[in-house]
């Protein structure tokens, strides 16, 4: 903190707080950085602000001094190694430039088809050289550009501009390419049955992986930028007629008042536009897989894609959204169903079991049956604490290892699991300081948090789990319920842009409760879920469902 | 005032726990005092009550579709007139409110947590109906709807759990010492019936308002139904006893034992009980939190909500001394109250705004 700030004041306010700083030991330190900094540095965000918008964002005109425009760039460009300035003739005549960024711009191609055939000299100019450029360049996309603002975009998004002496515009030349990962199997997102292709960081190739799989001209995607410093491209993917327009308004609207300094991973976007950001539960589901977008999209929701991450974000979403994997459209119907109620159970188990065996074993002793209390009083007979305070440092224990396992090198990574089953799973009980059950309690909770397919609502029930824990070791199952009570309400009272988040399930709708309750076969899926406002339906004809009778009058 | 809209399915679901709730924890044994062996026949009896409040309630409704018995009651009465009735409303449904939560509690401290002090059991609950009121009805209709099928499933295996341990001639003699035992039996559940008045501030906010009736009628005959299956088990269980425990349906759940490994299964009972009070206490919490913001006039209910919560925690301590006086004032006080309240005041308006009408309609 300390030093992220100090570049932000002026020099004597510098020395000053390092005399301080000296001065007062540690535990002072942060308060007094604070109590120093806290007007100057308001005064120098604001300036500081406005003069990053004058250098970013330059309205200028080009003018029609080729010299002044060069030399415009070099100064924008000053001090940045990667930006390239190569002069040449214009056949042999005119001089010109072509600025690019060196790694992003196509430069086999620039050779080509624009350096060797402009360099030839050509004795006749039959036609102006602006139209020259436009109709006989070999490139896809060449655009003039009127202000400097304009060239530094396509510059920095790999399109090298040409500029020459007599020309108050400059060409910008469709030659962006760069390095980009293929399209990969999506990791966080894996599964038995279904496509093996993931987004990509590269938004086009995110964008052309929807569209091969919607081809219809209804699928719009409209683009903007966020970012002051980072220009990070957004686009918002909807189905024209299935989406509720006012969604898309709205999304747009709340993306528009995004002001930051860059766009790193659509969490960033997430944060930015979610209704309730003082919840635990994400209402945004993410997803890098093409194929969950896609049926998302023909839902009549949207799908908002980040430049630079391959996670897309899907809106609006309910609770039950988080709920489902893809994998259960792609299974039989009867598999999709009962795989669904295990994930349903096991995420109440994943929430609840430690809370309930402390509330039972603290509380309620009675509805223990006797021969299982009795192996249980007997197991935890040298435990020292009480059954509460097990539970929480297993279960503290228990999310540690899991986190370090997450941003371990594999080689490490084994080691940490080993370590942590020796410590969780038989030291600790043989040293007598956790109960044999209590780790099995612990493991069980442990495996079914993996059930949940999306990590991020794992991580709200996590979370959640420890406050119900406190509560079932004060009120037992009292508490419990006070627990679940309270996130219900909290549930009740959440929305996703204007979808209730335990839609089809309350308020009740019962045509939605056949993608919820149970998985219906596809056949009997006849209408999409009702979002908001007004919505298309239908969206397959009815009697669909196979018979071997319904195959037409082949024998 | 209040912006959200709900079913009338929602209003249904709000209402069920708003009755059963608490007329299965001590009732049946205040009935089995006076029906003795009839007390299955007492519900019937008393939900004619029911049908009545809701027919009241819905017709006063018709006279004033947007307004709630305090707006409308200023209408009829005039204004002075008017305030005093609606003053009267409010006082009722915070002192109600007071006693559910005295009842629950009580209950809660009574079975399972001895050494807890009731303040903090109290306290509690109130803290989440406050947080539930707070977010407005459409969360406590959702709210309903989401715990509704738990409880109605719990009632359920309840009942099936314990079919070894029906003695089934326990039910006779039937009208063994006439009609008497069960109408006077009728009158402590009839208490809690005339609480059907509550769907007068529940209609003014339906998406589908000529609903409303039906699914009110459709609550009474469910509420009903359940009441009298409840009955039915305790009698089939306990017998003669029942009269002689407080709670009923707690010392029934004791004879639940499956497979010789679920057993004392009453802390799960409570468990799911809890629900019930829950949303019993939130709706008349509701109640009381829009009544009163109507009677000062405000123009949101929401800032009234937790000092609406503090008055209900204190009147859960001022309005009984103990245990004891809870039984005497459900059985001595309450009914006769709830239903001059519910049911008389009701009715003498729903007469009112009639001649009113008709009046009206003379002179033009």
């Amino acid at each position: 903190m300390l030093l992220y700030k100090l570049p932000l004041m002026k020099n004597y306010r510098k020395r000053e707080l390092i005399a301080t700083c000296k001065k007062n030991g540690g535990s002072n330190l942060i308060r007094n950085i604070n109590k120093l900094l806290r007007k100057p540095k308001q005064k120098n965000n604001d300036i500081q602000a406005e003069q990053e918008r004058q250098d970013v964002k330059p309205v200028d005109f080009l003018s029609n001094h080729f010299d002044h425009n060069v030399e415009a760039f070099r100064m924008v460009y000053d001090r940045c190694s990667d930006v390239v300035f190569r002069p040449f003739l214009l056949f042999g005549k005119k001089r010109a430039t072509i600025i690019y960024i060196e790694g992003i711009t196509n430069v086999e191609g620039m050779e080509e088809f624009v350096l060797s055939p402009l360099i030839k000299e050509t004795a006749s100019e039959t036609q102006p050289l602006n139209e020259f450029l436009e109709n006989k360049l070999p490139i896809s996309k060449v655009k003039r550009m009127h202000t400097i603002a304009e060239c530094i975009e396509s510059i920095s998004s790999g399109n090298p501009i040409l500029l020459y002496e007599g020309e108050s515009a400059g060409f910008s030349l469709g030659l962006a390419k760069w390095e980009k990962r293929g399209i990969e199997e999506p990791i966080a997102e894996v599964g038995i049955r279904g496509p093996r292709e993931g987004f990509n960081e590269s938004l086009e190739v995110s964008t052309s992986q929807l569209r091969r799989i919607i081809k219809s001209p209804a699928l719009k995607i409209q683009s903007m930028k966020i970012g002051s410093y980072t220009q990070t491209t957004v686009a918002i993917a909807y189905i024209d007629g299935l989406v509720d327009p006012t969604l898309i308004e709205e999304i747009t609207n709340r993306l528009k008042r995004i002001e930051i300094d860059g766009i790193l991973e659509s969490e960033y976007i997430e944060e930015m536009i979610e209704d309730n950001p003082y919840s635990p539960f994400p209402q945004i589901l993410s997803t890098e897989r093409p194929d969950t977008a896609c049926s998302s999209l023909l839902e009549g929701r949207a799908v908002i894609l980040v430049e630079g991450t391959p996670f897309s974000l899907i809106a609006p979403i309910s609770l039950f959204s988080l709920l489902q994997s893809h994998e259960d459209y792609y299974q039989r119907f009867m598999v999709g169903t009962l795989i669904r109620w295990l994930r349903y159970s096991f995420l109440s188990i994943s929430l609840l079991l430690p809370s309930f065996y402390v509330a039972i074993l603290t509380f309620h002793q009675e509805a223990i049956p006797t021969a299982l209390l009795l192996s249980v009083s007997a197991s935890r007979d040298a435990v020292p604490f009480p059954a509460v305070v097990e539970a929480l440092l297993m279960e503290i224990m228990f999310e540690a290892l899991r986190e370090a396992g997450v941003r371990l090198p594999k080689q490490i990574g084994s080691a940490v699991s080993i370590v942590g089953a020796l410590v969780i799973g038989q030291a600790a009980v043989q040293a007598g300081l956790v109960s044999a059950p209590m780790v099995i309690v612990v493991a069980i909770t442990g495996i079914s948090s993996f059930m949940i397919p999306r990590y991020i609502a794992g991580i709200a029930i996590r979370i959640l789990r420890f406050p119900i824990m406190l509560l079932a070791g004060t009120l037992g199952l009292l508490g419990i319920m006070m627990g679940i009570i309270s996130i219900v309400i909290h549930l009740c009272g959440l929305r996703s842009f204007g979808v209730p988040y335990l839609q089809p399930l309350a308020p009740l709708k019962g045509r939605e409760l056949k993608d919820v309750l149970w998985r219906s076969p596809l056949w009997k899926m006849d209408t999409r879920p009702h979002l908001t406002g007004e919505f298309n339906r239908y969206r397959q004809s009815p009697d669909l469902a196979p018979s071997s009778k319904k195959g037409g009058d082949t024998q | 005032m209040e912006k959200g809209k709900i079913s009338s399915l929602q209003m249904a679901i709000m209402m069920y726990p708003a009755i059963v709730a608490t007329a299965i924890l001590g009732v049946p044994s205040i009935t089995a005092k006076y029906a003795k062996t009839d007390l299955w026949l007492s519900p019937i009896l008393a939900s004619f009550l029911g049908y009545a409040t809701v027919y009241i309630a819905y017709k006063l409704h018709k006279h004033y579709p947007k307004e709630t018995v305090i707006q409308f009651s200023e209408h009829i009465m005039g204004r002075f007139a008017g305030k005093i009735l609606g003053f009267l409303f409010c006082f009722f449904y915070i002192q109600v409110a007071g006693l559910i939560v005295r009842e629950y509690a009580e209950f809660v401290v009574d079975s399972f947590l001895v050494n807890t002090p009731i303040s903090v059991i109290m306290g509690s609950i109130i803290f989440l109906c406050a947080l539930t009121v707070y977010g407005g009805l459409e969360v406590l209709g959702r709210a309903a709807q989401v715990f509704f099928p738990i409880f109605i499933l719990a009632i359920f295996f309840f009942s099936i759990f314990l079919g070894p341990d029906f003695e089934w001639k326990n039910i006779f003699p039937i009208l063994g010492n006439g009609v008497m035992p069960p109408i006077k039996g009728g009158i402590v559940p009839g208490g809690w019936f005339t609480e059907f008045f509550l769907i007068s501030f529940l209609l003014p906010f339906l998406a589908d308002q000529k609903k409303g009736m039906k699914y009110g009628m459709m609550t009474v005959f469910v509420v009903t139904m359940t009441l009298v299956l409840i009955n039915l088990i305790v009698l089939f269980v306990l017998g003669p006893a029942t009269s002689f425990k407080v709670y009923p349906l707690m010392s029934v759940a004791r004879y639940i034992s499956l497979a010789d490994f679920f057993e004392h299964l009453e802390s799960f009972i409570m468990a799911v009980w809890i629900v019930g009070a829950f949303i019993k206490l939130s709706v008349f919490y509701y109640a009381a939190a829009l009544s009163t913001a109507q009677w000062l006039n405000l123009s949101n209910y929401r800032p009234i909500v937790w000092p609406i919560g503090i008055l209900i925690l204190e009147f859960s301590f001022w309005s009984l001394p103990n245990t004891m006086g809870l039984e005497r004032y459900l059985v001595g006080t309450f009914p006769l109250f709830a239903l001059l309240i519910q049911t008389i005041i009701p009715l003498f308006l729903l007469m009112m705004a009639s001649i009113r009408k008709r009046k009206r309609q003379a002179s033009q």
